[in-house]
């Protein structure tokens, strides 16, 4: 188990490594002029020279982006956005726990809704049941997050005062200037960003559950088990769940990896500050340090949720526990 | 029923149990908040949404867009500024910070201000006249990044300023601050001074507020408010100062403003009281129907002209605009009504001069069509060079409304027989396409100017005068350069009074009807929706925005 776990995290820094690399590449040798965005574009030449030198942009690449990787590795330091100035590790230290918010909320929700549906809809196939779930999760799929959103914010939050129709409010108190905070208020601000987000996943779910759960009921040794007289809740808890679950979990890693990046279209809809609400100024501001910033800090988390998912593998099934 | 399907069915109750529960706490909490909340005028908290955008500095002697300086109006103490008040008598300096307006020596190169006594820093400390010199340092100081006072040659104007931009001073000689008593010496005279002053880079700033590039987020003000928190990107907070004594109004005890909304969704948090106002104005989309569902300037829905025109630019140094005739036949095939039409109602008035309502020396004419593209009058004048022309490279940004408007225009440019070369080009090179004297654009849709302050030669020198054409960074990209014109603008800022206004109205006339370097379209609106429990509505021309100070909630 410890030569896997090494080999992994080699693996991982190398992932790393290709992804920093990339992502510097695209963002800084795109033709825009970092220098002028950081200095304005009224800057004096003086001025602008000045910035070119200590972004270290009037050397060459490869050293451009070695003191990128030092900055990073050496003084965990991301750089400063151009528009505030302000220290990207602080902005996405403010941010991740707010996307985190979204994402694991929504995560639990949809595991509740989509887990117990697809196994419903596994034991009774082609039954009302399954072409109702059937039906929603092809609505889930097909509807974009954006409409969702707005559609639900217009009926809840505006016609029927049930919700608010956007911001966010922190979990902790004490934040200087919040309006809003504690946990009810953070949930309650929370609903239709939650229910939002994790439709697409729920439908996305229930499919891979249903489709999971009927696959393994087909096996031998579901077939076995029913023949040595095993009850019907033990061939499904010991047998057939746990099994199907796996590519739940290969594919939970992956989404709570990625959605940690940003789940963009709902972050912008409800006004929720988190990675992906910010990336998006970020990116209409041509702010590159924190564009750049949140991509290195999506890698990461894919690079760690896929990670833990591997490793959780060996607890789930024995026989894929590396030796 | 099986167990194991009870157990599934019971999750799934479960789930959706939550969720109700959780909203009808929740609801329960803010009906019960709604029903117990009613609000005198004065008090309250006024809630301010900014869609799409956050202030890009809050530091007075950084910010430089609209939006700052309408926020920062609010926490500020210039020396002159303009009382909130509506219409015309809005648009008037009058002495803020200062006694009275300055005393002027006989050669029109030494103001003397008289600090008004008695006022205070949000934190207790007293304005003296050293608060208004720390300005100067602030707006001038090499310390500070790219230095806002260099925008407007500040470092020219005043003796000493130069040498402390390049770092060679430790002070501006040409600035003293003894007591109460506020002393400026000039280069030259300069008649626009006193409304500089007005600008909120110039608001009395603490003498111990440090440098910063990066700009401060919070620091003591003089004025009605001051700001008590921002978290940039997520909030702005304004509380009333406790030690402001001054007749300017400070209605709500808070203000707080929420950046980067959705447009969409900030509009439906304001019809339903979640907000009370977007800074940014309405969705083009939604203006008609709010129009016509509350009338305009009657409640809730208000329309407010801007010291904005909007105009397409044209290189006059390369073909084939730097002939003039081609220039006036531009002005004569662009379509104005169908610019203004792309913004959505009430986006602003047509207009084909550079000066705007509101600024001494505006004059209405009409050279050009303002009724649509007069083709056969644009054929006529612009003659045999259209055809032998070469192709223009139509340069744009890549947003769908640069996208949208550069589309008419080149219709437009076709329609006479100009050849198009559609170039769009992303904003973060456009400024280094068009703002190089070398440049290969010959014509760009966008461009526009916002006042500085309210004198016409914010707009008919800063943007017109060749002498300061550099190699790089221009902010006016016609390159336009004409001695004859210079001299004359020249001549025009130094009169004073109504013959200054007349010069410049001569001016603003004659530069479209002699040399056309720009096509004017519009003078920009700005538009607001309120919630129902916003009144006392003064609007500013200056700012494009609500005395925000003067609003009562409730």
């Amino acid at each position: 188990m410890t030569q896997f776990l090494i080999r992994r995290l080699f693996w991982a820094v190398f992932l790393f490594f290709v992804a920093t690399i990339i992502t510097y590449l695209i963002f800084w040798v795109i033709p825009t002029n970092p220098a002028q965005l950081a200095a304005g574009h009224a800057a004096s030449p003086e001025f602008l020279a000045s910035i070119k030198h200590r972004l270290h942009l009037d050397k060459p690449i490869w050293f451009q982006y070695y003191y990128f990787v030092e900055n990073l590795v050496v003084h965990g330091s991301l750089g400063q956005s151009f528009i505030n100035r302000e220290s990207v590790d602080r902005i996405i230290g403010k941010d991740a726990p707010v996307t985190a918010s979204l994402v694991f909320g929504g995560a639990v929700l949809w595991l509740s809704l989509s887990i117990p549906i697809g196994i419903l809809s596994a034991l009774r196939p082609r039954s009302i049941l399954d072409r109702i779930t059937m039906t929603g999760v092809l609505i889930g799929i097909s509807a974009h997050p954006v409409w969702i959103g707005l559609i639900l914010s217009f009926l809840l939050g505006y016609k029927l005062h049930l919700t608010p129709i956007a911001g966010y409010c922190n979990f902790f108190p004490g934040a200087p200037g919040a309006q809003c905070e504690g946990p009810v208020q953070w949930a309650y601000h929370l609903i239709l960003p939650w229910v939002t987000f994790m439709i697409l996943f729920a439908a996305l779910y229930v499919r891979l559950v249903r489709a999971s759960v009927m696959e393994t009921m087909s096996e031998d040794y579901v077939r076995t088990a029913r023949a040595k007289g095993a009850s019907q809740r033990r061939v499904m808890v010991q047998h057939v769940l746990r099994n199907s679950l796996l590519p739940v979990v290969t594919i939970l890693g992956m989404d709570l990896g990625l959605a940690l990046g940003g789940a963009i279209f709902t972050e912008t809809i409800f006004n929720l500050p988190g990675l992906g609400h910010e990336v998006i100024q970020a990116y209409g501001a041509n702010d590159l340090p924190v564009i750049t910033g949140v991509v290195v800090f999506s890698t990461v988390c894919v690079i760690v949720f896929n990670l833990i998912v591997d490793v959780t593998y060996g607890f789930l099934d024995p026989r894929i526990r590396p030796s | 029923m099986r167990r194991k399907q009870v157990l599934s069915l019971f999750m799934l109750v479960l789930g959706v149990a939550f969720l109700v529960a959780a909203t009808t706490v929740a609801t329960a909490g803010s009906a019960t908040k709604k029903a117990g909340s009613t609000e005198a005028a004065k008090g309250g908290t006024l809630k301010l949404n900014e869609s799409n955008e956050d202030f890009d500095y809050v530091d007075p002697q950084i910010a430089y867009r609209t939006d700052d300086w309408a926020m920062l109006n609010l926490t500020s103490m210039p020396l002159v500024g303009f009382p909130e008040k509506a219409g015309v008598a809005g648009t008037q300096l009058y002495p803020i910070g200062a006694t009275a307006f300055p005393t002027v020596s006989k050669d029109g190169k030494t103001y003397t201000f008289h600090i008004r006594p008695g006022l205070k820093f949000s934190d207790g400390s007293t304005v003296t006249a050293a608060a208004y010199q720390r300005a100067f340092e602030r707006v001038l100081s090499p310390k500070m990044g790219s230095p806002v006072g260099v925008n407007i040659h500040f470092e020219t104007e005043i003796v000493g300023a130069d040498k402390f931009l390049a770092g060679k001073a430790s002070k501006i000689s040409g600035v003293s601050a003894k007591g109460q008593t506020f002393t400026v010496h000039l280069t030259k005279p300069n008649a626009t001074f006193v409304s500089q002053m007005g600008m909120q880079w110039f608001t009395a700033t603490k003498p111990s507020t440090p440098y910063s590039s990066q700009g401060l987020n919070t620091f003591p003000s003089a004025g009605p408010y001051y700001i008590s928190s921002r978290d940039p990107g997520r909030s702005t907070v304004l509380k009333r100062n406790p030690n402001y004594k001054g007749t300017r109004p400070a209605n709500p005890d808070e203000i707080v403003i929420t950046p980067n909304v959705d447009p969409d969704q900030s509009l439906l948090q304001v019809k339903s009281g979640q907000a009370d106002l977007d800074i940014a104005g309405v969705v083009p989309t939604a203006s008609a129907s709010l129009g016509a569902q509350y009338g305009v300037n009657k409640s809730r829905f208000y329309v407010g002209p801007t010291s904005c025109v909007s105009y397409m630019s044209m290189n006059t140094l390369k073909p084939p605009f730097n002939n003039v005739a081609l220039r006036k036949a531009a002005n004569w095939a662009i379509d104005r009504p169908a610019q203004v039409r792309l913004l959505g109602a009430y986006a602003g008035k047509r207009t084909d001069q550079v000066l705007v309502p509101g600024v001494p020396g505006y004059k209405p004419f009409n050279v050009y069509s303002l009724k649509g593209a007069n083709v056969a009058k644009a054929k006529e004048v612009g003659g045999a060079a259209i055809a032998s022309a070469p192709a223009i490279n139509f340069v744009h940004t890549t947003s769908q409304v640069s996208t949208n408007r550069a589309q008419v225009a080149e219709y437009n440019l076709k329609q006479i027989g100009f050849q198009i070369k559609d170039v769009p080009t992303p904003s973060t090179t456009f400024y280094q396409v068009v703002g190089s004297k070398t440049t290969s654009y010959n014509f760009t849709s966008n461009g526009g100017w916002c006042a500085d302050y309210f004198d016409p030669y914010d707009y008919l020198n800063v943007l017109f005068d060749g002498r300061t054409i550099q190699a790089n960074n221009n902010v006016f990209y016609t390159y336009f350069n004409n001695a004859k014109w210079n001299t004359q603008i020249d001549h025009a800022a130094s009169l004073s009074g109504a013959a200054r206004a007349s010069a410049y109205a001569k001016l603003d006339q004659e530069l479209m009807t002699q040399y056309a370097p720009v096509v004017p379209y519009l003078v920009l609106n700005d538009v607001f929706f309120t919630s129902s429990r916003i009144h006392n509505w003064i609007y500013s021309a200056y700012f494009g925005e609500p005395y925000y100070n003067a609003l009562t909630v409730g």
